[in-house]
């Protein structure tokens, strides 16, 4: 189904947190005050990499609205945080890895105050040459900048099958690349913050966004040296993500000032502080070679992946293993020799960022695809056609995997679309008609993209469903709303559940202190997660409310139905009359607040813990639940100036029912225009390991004025009978391939082959070959 | 009270006169969000480039991260909490746009882009596409991939046409 308003009919569904945030009244985290608030600021490293010689904080201790410095010697526990690795101090001891390492951190009267104390610390360093590169950082004798080496690796990977050197001796086509993706950044509009508040019974409450806010506990609870009942963790809402505000930022700062100062304390960072500590999307080079036989028929693929995850492990190394299962695409090669290698630099901490890695290995995987069907002058669509897996075969990492029909009915939807189509047609009268150097191509990928973190990582999920006090259908759950509608998703999955109304609702997400450890909003997991969670509920949940029900007016449970206001019979109904209809009101049998006055609190709270459906099979990081996407791009190029400018975009997922059409919209959209920037404009750009590119007047994200004119999305919702995981998530599908399409139309526009994103322009641009006209002069 | 010039910023804001005591180089957005607490107005690349704290002073959008104090007294500034229907307690039709077309989704932009909506609305109650990206690219979104910011603009144009809310009042505090 194409996917817009008009498609949707009334599940068109007004976001629940949307007047809040359209009249601004709505307080993020960062808006929040208290009247004896304090102000916290870091001091970060000079150098990206030196040697501490000494820290002096006298001076900014004596200043005046001065309340606490404190350096390493103020953590009481583990001077260390990182999600999976804890590598990243909190605050450097005695050597600085990156330009956004911390040495100090001071609480102040006044931003400008604190601003004034950072200055006035002295901090001697003995400044080292940093290692700028993967290839610096892996030449023999480059400093270890970890103690856990060797060298300066964080993780390898390998998937070896068959004997590639066999498989490329019976290929007739061989191509080899050498792909490079960007540094990208998340440029979440809200930058890193929050309200530090300890309590006067000792409890720390923290009010700073993450996207796994019992995670953020247990960090704290670790550097703090208490246990994670003394922290409370309000998460939402968020003012964007995308994977990175999933690692500590500011709340090691905040927590340890505001305990140490016994007052709340305010931190929030600088756009250019944002860019210099934040995480960026893993830099990569990714070499490939892949042959095929004289039928086109894939035979052998060998794949280096080198990823700069910088000075810190973060999710380093899973980002590192999706890549490496998604470099082989969705196709069946018998003979694969595939390796990566993570490694230690003193760039930009590199961690999560919707794709989660995917991005560049299907840019690269792609793109590889595009230039073998070219050599054998075959169309590219149908060359996928011949190497795409079967629905039984085995996953990229030969685990079993759920069967689905995705792939094959998202190559059919693009193959039938009127924009790949439009690819045949490069001759029509509108083409001819433009100037000679405006250039028009169409191009298309294909994916197969894991949900869940893999097996052999833990992926608990659960969820809370009860009758509260004040008579409210209530379910809580440790996600985040960071943008993504997940709480408008909740509802209509609630509203569909017990045809009940939103107003019978209550909502609870982003509170340690109030939801249940139900793991974290990433991996296009949390829609997933909600939905098994209510279906594993709403049974015991329901007969609960219905047997109560019974026994309060006498009529057997099983002619009562859940619906809106409480309880309704619905003995003798005529079809055509609906629950809500107003003819059958003298059938309302109970209220849910009525209802709620009955029994013990606890009766009515049912709760579920389960993991994250994984495949059975023992291969580390290896996904069970995939999404599938093709994507088409309609591109044209100024070969005067190089610039490309996306005209017509359609994605086609295959994600199982659209429960929420507003916020896949939302999500396939906005994923598609941050894939375009990945594509076109985005790089943050660093020399020496210091960042040239600061802000977002240098760091270019797309504008209203550089998106596609046109997008189109098609949903195809079709499930296997029987599925028991219900719909997917789609937070980083709608980015994973754009990128691969539009470098294909660019090669049909220009005959250019672009191996490098961002798309540099020079590479694009072309003399005239045009007559020219009398009395111009070409000198 | 007679409070010296030269310390007394004051200008009218949604309305309301209003007389801090501030250095006059403080930027506007600190007035709005720290004096007045009028934290709609979002702070976000600081440089001018984003739009998030777009306000309307005396009826043109500026970032209010670029706009000193000094700069603004005696203006008529129009943040987002300033924004309302027929009604005070109903929704501006191009607040109401942007909810039914979902025109956002982390919503941090939100503020100052329909701000800046209010502005090309105001000065053409039909954009065109050329107008309106040329409106909007002062406003920067990360989650919408702007399609939901283009048909809520175009929604809003038809619903504010022949509306009284298409055209900021512009109230200087020296007429008064």
């Amino acid at each position: 189904m194409l996917l817009n308003r008009d498609n949707s009919g009334n599940r068109w569904h007004l976001r629940p947190d949307g007047v809040g945030k359209v009249t601004g009244q709505l307080q993020y985290l960062t808006d929040m005050t208290l009247p004896d608030m304090i102000h916290g600021r870091v001091l970060r490293s000079s150098y990206p990499y030196a040697r501490i010689l000494s820290i002096d904080i006298t001076g900014a201790e004596a200043m005046e609205g001065i309340f606490a410095v404190l350096t390493f010697k103020d953590v009481p526990g583990l001077n260390r945080f990182g999600i999976a690795t804890p590598d990243q101090p909190v605050f450097c001891e005695d050597v600085v890895r990156y330009v956004g390492d911390a040495i100090a951190a001071v609480a102040a009267d006044s931003p400008e105050r604190a601003a004034l104390a950072m200055e006035s610390i002295k901090v001697e360093y003995e400044e080292w040459t940093p290692l700028d590169s993967t290839e610096a950082a892996l030449a023999p004798g480059a400093p270890e900048l970890h103690e856990h080496g060797p060298g300066n690796v964080l993780h390898r990977t390998e998937i070896k099958r068959g004997s590639v050197d066999e498989g490329f001796a019976a290929c007739e086509y061989i191509v080899s690349e050498t792909y490079y993706t960007p540094r990208q950044m998340h440029a979440y509009m809200e930058t890193e913050g929050g309200l530090f508040v300890p309590d006067e019974s000792g409890r720390l409450h923290v009010y700073a966004a993450t996207q796994h806010g019992y995670k953020d506990r247990m960090q704290l609870s670790r550097i703090i040296g208490c246990p994670e009942e003394d922290i409370r963790v309000v998460s939402s809402p968020i003012g964007g993500s995308f994977g990175g505000k999933d690692e500590l930022n500011v709340q090691p700062y905040g927590a340890l000032l505001a305990l140490r100062c016994g007052r709340p304390v305010k931190m929030h960072n600088s756009r250019k502080e944002s860019v210099r500590a934040g995480l960026k999307r893993h830099p990569m080079k990714i070499e490939m070679q892949t042959g095929i036989s004289r039928e086109g028929m894939i035979q052998a693929h060998r794949v280096r992946i080198t990823a700069d995850t910088g000075a810190y492990a973060t999710l380093g190394a899973p980002v590192l293993n999706f890549c490496t299962e998604h470099c082989l695409g969705p196709y069946s090669i018998p003979h694969v020799d595939v390796e990566g290698i993570s490694v230690y630099t003193n760039n930009g901490v590199s961690g999560e960022f919707r794709g989660f890695g995917g991005n560049q290995a299907i840019f690269a995987m792609e793109g590889q695809m595009d230039r073998l069907a070219e050599m054998m002058n075959m169309d590219p669509w149908e060359f996928r056609r011949r190497n795409m897996r079967e629905k039984t075969d085995p996953g990229p990492l030969n685990q079993r995997i759920l069967v689905t029909d995705g792939l094959s009915q998202v190559w059919e939807a693009m193959d039938r679309s009127e924009l790949w189509q439009k690819r045949k047609h490069q001759n029509s009268p509108e083409v001819l008609a433009l100037p000679p150097w405006i250039k028009r191509g169409v191009g298309a990928a294909i994916a197969m993209h894991g949900a869940g973190l893999g097996y052999g990582i833990p992926d608990p999920a659960g969820g809370r469903l009860s009758l509260n006090a004040e008579g409210k259908i209530e379910v809580a759950f440790s996600y985040e709303e960071f943008g993504q509608g997940l709480i408008a998703t909740l509802e209509m999955m609630l509203c569909d559940l017990f045809q009940c109304s939103t107003s019978d609702l209550s909502i609870i997400i982003g509170d340690t202190d109030r939801v249940p450890h139900s793991g974290s909003s990433t991996a296009s997991r949390s829609t997933t997660m909600a939905w098994m969670a209510l279906q594993r509920l709403q049974t015991p949940f329901r007969s609960k409310i219905l047997s109560a029900a019974s026994a309060l007016s006498g009529i057997p449970a099983d002619e009562l139905i859940t619906g809106i206001g409480g309880v309704w019979w619905q003995g003798q109904i005529a079809p055509e009359v609906t629950a809500n209809d107003t003819k059958i009101n003298s059938r309302f049998v109970v209220s849910y607040v009525d209802l709620a006055k009955h029994g013990e609190t606890e009766d009515w709270i049912f709760d579920t813990q389960f993991e994250y459906p994984t495949t059975p099979d023992n291969v580390v990081g290896g996904h069970y639940l995939y999404t599938y996407a093709a994507v088409a791009a309609e591109v044209e190029v100024n070969t005067l100036t190089g610039e490309a400018k996306l005209l017509d975009t359609r994605h086609v997922v295959a994600a199982g029912p659209v429960i929420n059409p507003m916020g896949f919209i939302g999500q396939i959209e906005g994923g598609s225009v941050m894939a375009l920037g990945f594509t076109l404009t985005e790089d943050a750009v660093m020399q020496d390991s210091h960042y040239i590119t600061s802000n977002l007047d240098t760091y270019l994200i797309p504008t209203i004025r550089d998106i596609h004119t046109n997008l189109e999305i098609e949903a195809i919702e079709d499930l296997p009978e029987g599925d028991s995981f219900g719909p997917r998530g789609i937070g980083e599908i709608g980015s994973v391939a754009l990128a691969p399409a539009i470098t294909a139309a660019i090669h049909q526009a220009t005959g250019v082959w672009v191996n490098r994103l961002p798309v540099p322009r020079d590479q694009l641009i072309k003399p005239l070959d045009v007559p020219l006209q009398k009395g111009v002069s070409s000198s | 009270m007679t409070v010296p010039l030269s310390s007394c910023w004051t200008a009218v804001v949604n309305g309301e006169e209003k007389h801090l005591q501030i250095a006059q180089t403080t930027r506007l957005v600190d007035v709005l969000r720290t004096n007045l607490n009028l934290t709609g107005t979002k702070v976000s690349c600081e440089v001018g480039r984003c739009g998030a704290c777009m306000v309307l002073m005396d009826g043109e959008p500026v970032n209010s991260c670029l706009v000193m104090a000094y700069q603004c007294v005696g203006s008529e500034i129009t943040t987002i909490e300033g924004l309302h229907g027929e009604k005070e307690d109903e929704l501006h039709p191009i607040q109401q746009a942007f909810l039914e077309e979902g025109g956002f989704q982390c919503g941090y932009c939100t503020p100052g882009m329909v701000i800046s909506t209010k502005a090309l609305l105001d000065r053409y109650p039909q954009p065109s596409q050329e107008q309106i990206e040329t409106g909007l690219c002062g406003n920067l979104c990360r989650c919408t991939g702007y399609g939901g910011i283009l048909r809520a603009v175009r929604t809003a144009g038809e619903t504010c046409l022949n509306s009284s809310l298409l055209t900021t009042v512009v109230k200087k505090v020296n007429d008064q």
